[in-house]
């Protein structure tokens, strides 16, 4: 599978190559018509010998075709195919493979990314699976064998989707608390910030939420927890940096542990909520903030009763103590 | 009266160290560089989650010495330390905040530990010998100078220009910390008996806490 998917991009990339190269070819050949067809013949064969090239640099072996055509060559066209192999050669280099060399050329996550967005498209119709990359990969003009590139399967999609809804999300808090800062809007209370950030976050959901049980699923399998956890806990930090906590102590876990849930539970009701535009969830996400702030509340009343209680058991041990004569100093 | 006169002698000391200190300004601004990867964003958080409970564990401890020497002649001392530390938690406080570092699961642990360890050690002691009381601070003050000199190393070796304002931070911090020690020293704290033990003790507690921090 891993071969398979080396050959595969080196092919996606020969075939981007060739194209490019096919258009500089025609260019030239223009330019040269006068010297006649064997010129064509070569850059043709440079186009062929770029291709190759391609798909065997990952493997750094010198292709046995460069050989091949040397040996077979036409005495005329030789040199100018020496040449332009020379000029092929660097093409192929090592650098391909880290996307640095030039415009034409992206890196493989920049690739995978394109198709799985592109892929997002065909999720209302294939669902979160295989299929719906393949669709993905075939409205770019890759052969539907690329889906081969992604080792998770739909579980790559899936997390890219959340991957992108969580970016979005921190680009929006970002950018409204920028206009917080410089005085354009006015700064929301935490209850109210809370719910339009999680409102925010769960529509981005609608499109796809006729599938997004499925979606769910996925990402609850093994290999996909540690991924969708940690996506998770990231969204739930930037929700409450962007909110103004800047707690040091507990109140990190409890507050972040609270949101965790708060988020989980209105996304369960909306997956099997039928009302116009979820009027029930946002509903339901309003009383569990009020819960929560209930909740805040109410633990913060009891730690002060709790202070009090033992500072008057502490006044009523001194006095004892006083009367009984213990605490006199030496 | 040789007590007297010794007692008058270190409250003026502690007035005199008052007067002198120089307050730490606290600075609105950016202490460290935005990181440029994974790998440094995770050595940092854990330097700095180490740091701030480190200092947390330091307040606690200090606590816990003033239940038991708030009324004896080293009180305004301890005061003075303890006032130090608390600086030094804020100082903390904020750069967590800034650069969403988490804090360490562990605090409410270290809240009663530290203020237990702080008590009990300073009860010993002054069962021991009087003098000794300051014993536990200067054994406590002298692990946090080492674990400051070890992170100001690994800074210095990484890239000094980098982190400048984090460096000075600590430099600043690891300077009061050594003053407290020596502080402490002067109020013949090594005339514990078993003041070695007491020292080895208090280092092998740090030394098992920062490895501990460091990871939850």
């Amino acid at each position: 599978l891993c071969c398979g998917y080396w050959d595969m991009a080196a092919l996606i990339r020969g075939l981007r190559a060739g194209r490019v190269l096919r258009g500089l070819g025609s260019v030239a050949v223009q330019t040269l018509s006068p010297q006649g067809s064997n010129v064509r013949r070569a850059f043709h064969r440079t186009i062929l010998l770029q291709l190759v090239n391609d798909s065997k640099s990952d493997t750094s072996v010198p292709p046995p075709s460069y050989h091949e055509v040397h040996t077979a060559g036409e005495s005329s066209s030789s040199s100018a195919h020496g040449e332009s192999s020379e000029d092929a050669q660097p093409n192929t280099s090592f650098q391909d493979q880290s996307g640095e060399h030039g415009e034409d050329y992206e890196t493989e996550e920049q690739l995978q990314a394109r198709i799985l967005t592109t892929a997002l498209e065909f999720v209302p119709q294939h669902g979160w699976t295989v299929e719906a990359i393949a669709a993905g990969a075939e409205t770019l003009g890759l052969s539907s064998a690329s889906t081969g590139m992604f080792n998770n399967g739909a579980g790559d999609l899936v997390l890219h989707f959340v991957t992108q809804c969580n970016a979005q999300l921190a680009e929006t808090l970002a950018e409204q608390n920028n206009q917080v800062q410089l005085g354009q809007a006015e700064s929301k209370k935490t209850a109210e910030f809370m719910r339009d950030a999680v409102e925010m976050r769960l529509r981005m959901l609608i499109p796809y939420i006729d599938t997004w049980p499925q979606a769910m699923s996925i990402l609850l399998l093994p290999h996909n927890i540690p991924g969708s956890l940690k996506h998770l806990s990231t969204m739930v930090d930037d929700i409450w940096y962007y909110a103004g906590d800047r707690s040091t102590d507990v109140n990190w876990y409890t507050r972040r542990a609270a949101l965790t849930g708060i988020y989980n539970t209105t996304e369960l009701v909306m997956v099997q909520d039928s009302s116009p535009d979820f009027e029930e969830t946002w509903a339901f996400l309003d009383n569990r903030i009020k819960d929560v702030v209930n909740m805040a509340n109410t633990a913060k009343e009891v730690q002060a009763t709790g202070e009090s209680v033992v500072q008057g058991l502490m006044g009523a041990a001194i006095t004892l103590k006083n009367i009984t004569g213990m605490n006199q100093r030496r | 009266m040789q007590r007297a006169a010794k007692c008058a002698l270190r409250l003026d000391l502690s007035r005199a160290f008052c007067l002198s200190r120089s307050g730490t300004v606290v600075v609105m601004q950016k202490s460290l560089p935005p990181p440029r990867d994974e790998e440094e964003k995770a050595m940092l958080d854990s330097m700095l989650r180490v740091d701030h409970a480190g200092e947390y564990g330091a307040n606690r401890i200090y606590a816990g010495q003033m239940a038991v020497l708030s009324r004896t002649r080293t009180g305004p001392l301890i005061q003075y330390m303890w006032d130090q530390e608390k600086m030094h938690l804020e100082k903390f406080n904020e750069i967590l905040g800034e650069h969403r570092v988490r804090p360490t699961l562990l605090l409410p642990l270290w809240n009663i530990a530290g203020f237990a360890l702080g008590m009990i050690l300073t009860r010993i002691a002054c069962l021991l010998a009087f003098e000794g009381t300051m014993s536990c601070t200067v054994a406590v003050e002298e692990s946090i100078s080492e674990h400051y000199n070890s992170q100001i190393q690994t800074l210095m070796e990484a890239e000094p220009e980098r982190y400048t304002e984090l460096l000075q931070v600590i430099k600043e911090f690891c300077d009061d910390e050594k003053k407290n020690r020596d502080t402490g020293l002067e109020h013949d704290a090594e005339s514990v008996p078993g003041y070695l033990l007491l020292k080895t003790v208090i280092q092998v507690d740090c030394k098992a806490a920062i490895y501990i921090l460091q990871r939850i």
